[in-house]
């Protein structure tokens, strides 16, 4: 494990009445990094998140933050924790509310004050800061909890689905602002089953399943070792004359049709050189073949769908 | 422990709450029903004109037309007589019975020589129930029948007069400072008032600690609270900041209770109320060191109930929950309140001394008993001693069992596991 590891998680294991949701998992989040939590529903993310925080405590293994085991309320003020269960008090202003969580993270009441209304303002909420939170929309007050992390200018950013419930606006809004905070220093550790959002923001990636994990490391350090090759091939009308090849399991170990294109991860060895001169013997008119790297979502379907068996539950009853 | 993260959260619970209109509407309310309790009796004084009632003589001489007198001497009654000429009596009764369902009369009453012998009266009324009205009625009519009666028997009627004189008792309160001006009425009010306050903040305030308690854990903001700041910070935030709601809104109240009693001739004078009138009303005096004992007991009864509404809140999951989930703790505070008239009887008694030891009583107990009567310093120290350490220790076992159930969602908790948590955490 790295030295320079801002959250330092070994072999936590985390057992509730009944089952295990998180067993012997180890992983390092180097600084700076953008790090994707991934797995299915019940994998065992916000349990691992929630052990992180120090809001459970694992069963075996330890959790170190900056480099100390104490937990992470001994570093609030470095940190900002977005829960996957959100929720603000209702009937407070919006611009209270954030001064408050300012307040119990140690930032001193004018400058949380000046704060709050500047990123209010960025992520159009301006106009709402005198509302009532039970006023916004819950898009709304989805941004106003993801401001709340951000108020006391965190080293660290932990976010639990940060992007499930925005529109694609917003949840371009945050990437930019993860990406640009990133750029400055930040860490961003978030979880998410959205594959496109985290391929795009991600520097790095861990994938859990049935709370296991299953692989991790730097993102195109994954996409090389566990990808393999990768071809998208797209067909001016119909696929009729190419399928016989594309079912060659010598030449093609995997199909996905995506619909307007099918992404084929190429067998063990083979050239997709060769795929390419078959196709064209066949007389099928092509309108796209490209040598692509393998998206997370393949890899992802591959490594979670495999160790994933079993029906997931989502853990509702913790026992610290 | 972190004094500026407890400040924000004490600063929050008081502003979010005086901004209520819950707040607002009670503070206004508290001396609005101090004046009304005030001026009411006075005014009331002032425009009764009594009842109108009809004596029907039927030929009893001079009898009818003094009870008539005495009856109105005092300002409950406005009598008449009525002669009823013998054989008329029946349509004379029925033409004031008409009267009184017409409301122009209140109601009458019969007397001939007949039932001053057998003392069998009856009142015919609209309103019978008005207890005073019915016992000065029937004393008036007993005296002016033992008159009647000595007199017919010969006994010279100044004598009679004489020994018919009203007696009066005084009650006044001696305390060590001596005798006190208040009457026997007014301590005992003053007694119950006290009481009935302290157990309604002491029970208001503590279940707005759980309110909030459970907002919190619904809102799931608690997962974000908990991670900047201690349980126990935040806990002690919520039980300082509802509590100085409280007290801000008894200081309001205590202001205006001590303008009312500066100020309340000039009160009087602009309601038109004569001094006779006004001297009616008995304003308690409570002297600062009272005062500064009921803010003691106030303080720690609020703390040791709002740690266990506290502990309350924590163990749900939902407002509908605690309704069930309260019962042992409102059931403590019921337990005391009930004890009111049996420590009023004997503020001294055995009963009240031990009541006044126990700390889930003690906060509303002694104060009544001290106003009622002298509560003895050595029993005043025991009592505060025990409510402190109590204090203290339902406080330490409350944030541990609070800082564990703040997180748990679903199914209720039984008390063993309550316990389990408290000695795990």
């Amino acid at each position: 494990m790295s030295n320079d590891s801002v959250v330092d998680i070994e072999r936590i294991t985390k057992r509730f009445a009944g089952h295990v949701a998180v067993e012997d998992l180890s992983l390092a989040v180097p600084r700076g990094a953008v790090y994707g939590l991934l797995g299915p529903n019940g994998a065992g993310k916000t349990t691992t998140i929630r052990m992180a925080m120090n809001i459970l405590i694992p069963d075996e293994g330890t959790v170190r933050l900056f480099g100390d085991a104490r937990g992470g309320r001994h570093h609030s003020a470095r940190i900002g924790f977005l829960p996957e269960e959100r929720g603000l008090y209702k009937k407070m202003k919006v611009r209270d509310v954030l001064v408050f969580l300012a307040e119990v993270k140690g930032v001193p009441r004018a400058a949380a004050a000046q704060k709050a209304d500047r990123w209010l303002e960025r992520l159009d909420l301006g106009d709402w800061r005198l509302r009532k939170i039970e006023e916004l929309s819950k898009g709304m007050q989805q941004k106003v909890q993801f401001i709340s992390t951000m108020l006391h200018d965190p080293e660290l950013l932990i976010l639990d689905e940060p992007f499930s419930g925005l529109d694609p606006i917003n949840q371009q809004e945050l990437k930019d602002i993860i990406v640009e905070l990133s750029r400055g220093g930040t860490t961003t550790i978030f979880s998410t089953h959205q594959m496109d959002v985290a391929e795009k923001i991600c520097d790095h990636v861990c994938i859990i399943a049935g709370g296991r994990k299953v692989l991790d490391g730097l993102l195109a350090e994954v996409k090389r070792v566990h990808g393999g090759t990768h071809v998208a091939v797209a067909f001016e009308d119909g696929d009729e004359k190419a399928v016989a090849i594309l079912a060659d399991r010598a030449l093609v170990a995997k199909a996905d049709d995506y619909g307007p294109y099918a992404e084929l991860a190429m067998a063990e060895g083979a050239d997709p050189q060769r795929l390419l001169e078959r196709l064209v013997q066949s007389g099928a008119r092509l309108r796209r073949f490209e040598r692509i790297e393998p998206s997370l979502h393949r890899i992802f379907l591959d490594k979670a769908g495999a160790e994933h068996a079993g029906p997931a539950q989502e853990v509702q009853r913790g026992r610290p | 422990m972190d004094v500026r993260k407890v400040a924000a959260v004490v600063r929050r619970e008081f502003v979010e709450r005086v901004r209520t209109k819950w707040f607002i509407i009670s503070t206004v309310l508290g001396p609005v029903f101090l004046i009304g309790i005030t001026v009411l009796p006075a005014l009331l004084a002032a425009r009764g004109s009594g009842s109108t009632i009809a004596v029907v003589d039927e030929g009893t001489g001079t009898f009818a037309r003094h009870l008539v007198t005495q009856l109105g001497s005092g300002n409950r009654f406005q009598a008449t007589v009525v002669s009823a000429s013998a054989g008329n009596e029946r349509a004379t009764l029925d033409s004031l019975t008409r009267l009184v369902q017409a409301k122009l009369l209140d109601g009458y009453v019969a007397v001939s020589p007949a039932t001053i012998e057998s003392g069998q009266f009856e009142y015919r009324g609209r309103n019978v129930a008005s207890i005073t009205n019915m016992a000065v009625l029937e004393s008036t009519l007993r005296q002016a029948v033992t008159t009647e009666r000595l007199t017919r028997r010969g006994i010279d009627a100044g004598l009679v007069q004489e020994a018919q004189e009203r007696i009066h008792l005084d009650k006044k309160r001696i305390t060590r400072q001596g005798a006190t001006g208040e009457t026997g009425e007014a301590t005992f009010f003053l007694a119950y008032i006290v009481g009935f306050i302290l157990y309604m903040a002491i029970f208001l305030y503590s279940v707005n600690v759980m309110r909030s308690v459970i907002d919190e854990k619904q809102t799931r903001i608690i997962e974000v609270l908990v991670s900047s700041l201690r349980p126990f910070e935040l806990m002690l935030g919520k039980v300082i900041g509802v509590g100085s709601v409280g007290l801000f809104q008894m200081a309001i109240w205590g202001i205006s209770a001590f303008a009312l009693v500066a100020y309340g001739q000039v009160l009087f004078g602009f309601l038109h109320i004569s001094p006779e009138q006004a001297a009616q009303v008995q304003l308690p005096v409570i002297g600062l060191g009272m005062v500064l004992m009921i803010l003691t007991y106030f303080l720690f009864g609020y703390i040791i109930y709002s740690a266990l509404f506290a502990v309350v809140g924590a163990s749900v999951n939902t407002e509908s929950e605690a309704q069930q989930a309260q019962m042992p703790v409102t059931m403590l505070l019921v337990v005391a309140i009930i004890m009111f008239p049996m420590i009023l009887n004997d503020p001294g008694g055995k009963l009240a001394v031990a009541m006044g030891v126990i700390p889930f009583f003690s906060p509303i107990i002694m104060p009544i008993r001290a106003t009622a009567s002298e509560v003895p310093p050595g029993e005043l120290a025991v009592s505060l001693a025990v409510l402190v350490l109590s204090t203290f220790a339902v406080v330490w076992l409350a944030s541990r069992i609070y800082r564990v159930g703040i997180l748990m969602y679903g199914k209720r908790p039984s008390l063993k596991e309550m316990v389990r948590w408290a000695r795990e955490s």
